[in-house]
């Protein structure tokens, strides 16, 4: 019970209090880009969370198999070729290894859809190639295979914590893009003045949302409270 | 021009400066413009950081230039920016362990930043290694101006301080918290663009008219 | 196969770049790993009047044996952290050696409001925990403190303030109970 007390929270900091979008800044590119209509940023929010859920459990198992500091995996490999290795240390690799995920992992999403749910890969079919260089997917992955998490004890993250934050900043990001949506399709028939068209008028009422999402700060430290914790 | 028909060196380096400034004209590279910049010595940091992946990686591509398939290029180029944004971060890590520390996370988000694929794509794939390194240091003195830029007046404004001292006297000004949170980051990225928005097309007019 | 002789750069400039990588972290691994441990070290003699930082030694994992130059004990530095505000805040408590009074305390990482809950790294508001007494927990009050065991909250950031105090009777107790069954 207090796993799924657990499991709620990291959902509702992630989601909402430290919203990818407006607390840690990432994804901002194609937040700027996609957001014109209501139907393409669901689209791209939904693919975003498909793909953040697969990358971050890729992620997770290449990270507790392979990068931390004697993983299971990395030792038992290196053994094979000089017995007696008493400890090994790939996290140097980190970065390259899962950025190399990430294209991968689009890569696969991308063909898989093409084969086995055409009308879902017509849906997300022109935004899974920008995917590879959205921030979100990376900064999930670095979250997840953080060093802090890596050096184990309390800190560190089973395969369901790491989907649910990877969900959950997802449905975040989509949160975010879609709000963004609805109000730039209202702003149509305002009059946005010349030199803040586009991306600068975009970014301004970005920054009256962040102030609004700043106000459920603190929230997870009640609803905490109202499980007993 | 160059041997190859791009433009030089010399053009790719100012080009970089304002005319397609990677931050405030091709609007690229926004994740860290808005992360790092509530204090000068963060910006300059992830400044200097984001120069050294943009240059070693357009030497590295234009050097791999014979070499690229056009279907594994992209990947070519994010293995080879993966690796700089590596060291990068180690040398942080070892020689300015306090920086390291608040820029945090950012660092490895070098790697998918927009700029640095975009400038090994358009310009370093194509060109030799001078025009390369002309357009690698363009471009990031461009980001570094809009860095400082966005810099100075959050950290002016939110905290009264410029790089840690103290520019705004501590009793006369009220600091102004929020340019120091996200609200701040995001109203201020939108107002310079407006600004720079405006200034083009004011000095445009005005170049237009003169013709 | 066509694959493997197309692919043969990225496959080369992996293992090329998975060398160089390997030397940078092996030439770099223990200056890095200095700094982490060094940022702890350097505050056990502000925190300990007294301690010397490199004569001071780790007793378990985030409780140290301040011990001045010549090698006697002359305090304890214990590490602690808990969820604030914003994210979690970690910080250093100094305890003079019989456990009875506080030393100070240093704010090692927090991601509290600035201007506000940032507050409590200022050396000014800190300071209200040297000489504190330590055998009963502290606690945290809004206006001016009226006894030795209060602590004045930083104005508007109660939570992070709490969060503080919270945390320093935590460890205190902790290492109190550990210390009672021998550990130390």
């Amino acid at each position: 019970m207090d796993y799924l007390v657990g499991l709620l929270l990291l959902v509702l900091t992630t989601a909402v209090i430290n919203n990818f979008v407006f607390h840690f800044f990432v994804g901002i590119c194609p937040y700027i880009g996609v957001s014109r209509r209501l139907d393409t940023a669901l689209g791209m929010g939904l693919a975003v969370t498909f793909v953040m859920a697969v990358a971050a459990a890729l992620s997770w198992g290449i990270t507790y198999a392979l990068l931390r500091p004697d993983a299971p995996l990395a030792l038992a490999v290196c053994r094979l070729f000089a017995p007696g290795t008493a400890s090994v240390d790939l996290s140097v690799l980190k970065y390259l290894v899962y950025i190399f995920l990430i294209a991968s992992a689009v890569q696969f999403v991308e063909m898989y859809l093409r084969k086995v749910f055409p009308p879902l890969y017509k849906a997300f079919g022109v935004f899974l190639p920008l995917i590879t260089t959205n921030c979100c997917i990376l900064f999930a992955c670095l979250e997840i295979g953080s060093d802090r998490r890596m050096s184990g004890g309390a800190e560190a993250w089973d395969l369901a914590q790491a989907l649910a934050y990877a969900v959950a900043a997802g449905l975040g990001f989509t949160l975010a893009i879609v709000i963004m949506a609805g109000i730039r399709e209202e702003l149509d028939h305002a009059d946005v003045p010349q030199a803040l068209r586009g991306p600068a008028i975009v970014l301004i009422i970005a920054g009256i949302l962040a102030m609004a999402f700043l106000g459920f700060a603190g929230v997870d430290a009640g609803v905490a409270r109202l499980f007993g914790r | 021009m160059t041997t190859d028909g791009g433009p030089s060196a010399m053009k790719r380096f100012v080009n970089g400066i304002l005319p397609e400034n990677p931050v405030l004209r091709q609007i690229l590279g926004m994740c860290p413009t808005l992360a790092v910049t509530n204090g000068m010595k963060p910006a300059m940091t992830m400044a200097l950081a984001v120069a050294f992946v943009l240059v070693c990686s357009n030497v590295m591509a234009s050097l791999l230039r014979p070499f690229l398939k056009p279907h594994l290029r992209i990947l070519v180029f994010t293995l080879s920016i993966a690796t700089f944004v590596t060291i990068a971060d180690r040398f942080l890590a070892a020689y300015v362990y306090e920086m390291s520390k608040a820029l945090g996370p950012y660092v490895p988000l070098i790697i998918v930043n927009c700029i640095i694929i975009s400038r090994c794509e358009i310009c370093a794939s194509k060109q030799g290694l001078g025009p390369a390194v002309g357009d690698a240091l363009g471009q990031a003195l461009g980001c570094l101006l809009a860095y400082a830029a966005m810099g100075t007046v959050r950290e002016t404004l939110g905290n009264g301080t410029w790089f840690g001292i103290r520019v705004l006297p501590a009793g006369a000004w009220d600091p102004w918290v929020v340019m120091l949170l996200p609200p701040g980051a995001f109203l201020t990225l939108g107002l310079l663009l407006g600004v720079v928005n405006w200034a083009d097309r004011r000095f445009s007019r005005a170049a237009g008219d003169r013709k | 196969m066509r694959v493997l002789t197309e692919a043969w750069l990225v496959i080369a400039l992996s293992v090329g770049f998975g060398a160089g990588l390997a030397g940078v972290h092996a030439a770099l691994r223990d200056r890095i790993r200095a700094n982490q441990a060094a940022e702890i070290r350097a505050q056990i003699p502000k925190l300990v009047p007294g301690a010397d930082a490199g004569r001071s030694e780790e007793v378990r994992p985030g409780v140290f044996r301040a011990l001045d130059a010549g090698g006697r004990p002359v305090g304890w530095v214990l590490q602690g952290k808990d969820q604030g505000f914003a994210d979690v805040v970690q910080i250093l408590v100094g305890l003079d050696e019989e456990g009875g009074k506080l030393t100070g305390i240093y704010v090692l990482d927090n991601k509290e409001t600035p201007g506000l809950g940032n507050r409590i790294e200022e050396a000014e508001w800190r300071a209200q925990f040297a000489g504190a007494p330590a055998r009963e927990p502290l606690r945290t009050v809004k206006g001016a403190p009226s006894g030795p065991g209060q602590v004045r909250a930083v104005t508007g950031a109660t939570i992070s303030s709490e969060t503080v105090t919270r945390i320093v009777n935590a460890t205190v107790a902790e290492w109190r109970k550990s210390r009672a069954a021998g550990k130390d």
